[in-house]
């Protein structure tokens, strides 16, 4: 059985949300929900470099099939302030249920 | 003998540099002036120095909005916002006044800081030699790299700002705001990392901060001789963001082993614990030498007024280049970063705990302090400026 097929969406939410907590890396964040609907902007206040360092663990996590950096080399500013969780998770579950097809 | 006019945003940190600098210049016997607004740079300035005002920053219609609105922003929109509401409508109003003040004055090199873009843009169109000055060095470190099209917004609000001033576009994208011939970043490699990654026309001269004059009436003999001393500050443009900062503070540090001295805006500590001193300004140069940690929010001056000084620091970033000088900082070792937004008084005492009791946070400071007395500083910057005019 490959990783794919046992990394579900509530899978792929839950390391999302384990890696932003050590991206963020304070005490609060291991008590704080993370859900589809937290902004990165409001509700995580994350900035440009932590960005980065989420892009490294997401890579470290699910391989080169998850090409996050890629991803948001594409988005523009407005689409990055307005950023939700739940867009992160579905893009991470397309890369993997895309890869497992090939 | 050369004639220098420094251009400044009314932002007193981009101010603080140019006055070491100047001062440095006169000494070697050159002519200096400052075009800058009239109520942020006349009060600070040190008696006798030339002003050509930009007008009153308070009456712009711009500038006390955007500085509301920049105590809600956060993360990547305080980027967006910086621009779009402050730094671009600034360099509108600022050129044409800028561009008479060089007709005027006729300097032989201009100097102006990268968030004057007005100066920048009348600097180029005037064909006179100048200076960019970074004051934060986030203004050259690219933390933007991995966003390229955030980028490209940024450099699409430089592109607009030239077309307005019949300017053709900078050679090096992006770089419309940094002078092709020498930019001046008051840091050092110890922050910054490797300077092999920056051209040789960016000059690391750490902070310019001797000779700043200073007479902000501070009670030192309410210093406690016995106990550790921490400075609390949040600089000169964050302090109405603070929300809960100032009350996490208190939790925090009520009654611990150390002396709180908290820079506050009157009535935002009420009833302060015995071991605090809470003042609406600090004389913070002097201050310093008292002092064996400071608690900041990260801006460029006070972070690097505190490593001059061999402080180990706790950072708590709230927005714009913060974040970028609290992870150079965590990354120098010489300091906690811990999240503004989200404080506790656990995570803020745990913080201070360790940068006071584990001596490595100190020696790290000690080395960057090390690394700015090498750089130079303000001589250093003097020197470079000269040979501009050459």
């Amino acid at each position: 059985m490959n990783e794919a097929q046992v990394d579900g969406e509530g899978a792929v939410l839950a390391k999302v949300a384990k890696l932003l907590r050590e991206v963020i890396g304070e005490e609060w964040a291991t008590d704080v929900e993370i859900t589809r609907e937290t902004s990165f902007n409001e509700d995580l206040e994350l900035e440009s470099i932590e960005f980065v360092a989420l892009a490294e663990k997401l890579q470290n996590e699910f391989g080169a099939r998850v090409d996050f950096a890629g991803w948001l080399a594409n988005q523009e500013l407005e689409q990055i302030i307005r950023l939700r969780v739940g867009e992160v998770v579905d893009f991470i579950t397309r890369c993997l249920s895309s890869s497992d097809k090939a | 003998m050369s004639r220098f006019l420094f251009v400044v945003p009314p932002l007193v940190g981009h101010l603080n540099p140019t006055i070491a600098v100047a001062r440095e210049l006169s000494r070697r016997g050159h002519e200096v002036a400052w075009a800058g607004h009239a109520d942020i740079c006349g009060p600070r300035l040190p008696p006798g120095s030339t002003l050509f005002s930009l007008g009153d920053a308070s009456r712009n219609e711009f500038f006390r909005p955007a500085l509301e609105r920049s105590q809600r922003v956060r993360g990547l929109e305080s980027l967006q916002f910086l621009w779009e509401s402050l730094l671009v409508p600034l360099a509108r109003a600022t050129r044409p006044r800028i561009t008479e003040i060089i007709a005027t004055y006729a300097p032989d090199v201009l100097v102006v800081d990268q968030q004057a873009l007005g100066g920048a843009l009348a600097a180029r169109a005037s064909g006179l030699p100048w200076a960019t000055f970074a004051t934060t060095s986030a203004g050259v470190t690219d933390p933007l790299a991995a966003l390229p099209k955030v980028k490209s917004w940024v450099d699409a609000q430089l592109a607009e700002l030239e077309r307005e001033a019949g300017l053709t576009r900078a050679a090096a994208p992006g770089a419309a705001d940094l002078s092709p011939r020498c930019a001046i970043i008051f840091s050092t490699d110890a922050l910054v990392g490797p300077l092999e990654q920056f051209p040789p026309h960016f000059h690391f001269v750490g902070p310019s901060i001797s000779d700043r004059p200073d007479a902000t009436p501070f009670p030192f003999e309410q210093l406690a001789p016995a106990q550790r001393r921490v400075l609390i500050s949040l600089g000169t443009v964050s302090p109405d963001r603070a929300g809960d900062f100032y009350a996490t503070c208190v939790s925090a540090l009520a009654g611990g082993p150390w002396q709180a001295i908290v820079v506050a805006p009157d009535g935002r500590i009420p009833n302060p614990p015995a071991n605090f001193i809470v003042r609406a300004r600090v004389p913070q140069l002097a201050l310093l030498p008292h002092c064996h940690a400071v608690i900041c929010h990260a801006g460029h001056n006070t972070t690097v007024e505190a490593l001059a000084h061999g402080l180990p620091l706790v950072v708590a970033p709230i927005r714009d280049d913060q974040p970028v000088i609290a992870e150079q900082v965590v990354r120098a070792q010489c300091g906690v970063r811990v999240k503004f937004g989200r404080l506790t008084p656990a995570a803020l005492r745990e913080a201070l705990v360790r940068v006071l009791d584990e001596p490595s946070f100190a020696q790290a400071a000690a080395r960057v302090r090390a690394s700015f007395e090498a750089a130079g500083g303000a001589t250093t910057a003097a020197k470079h400026l000269e040979g501009l005019a050459a």
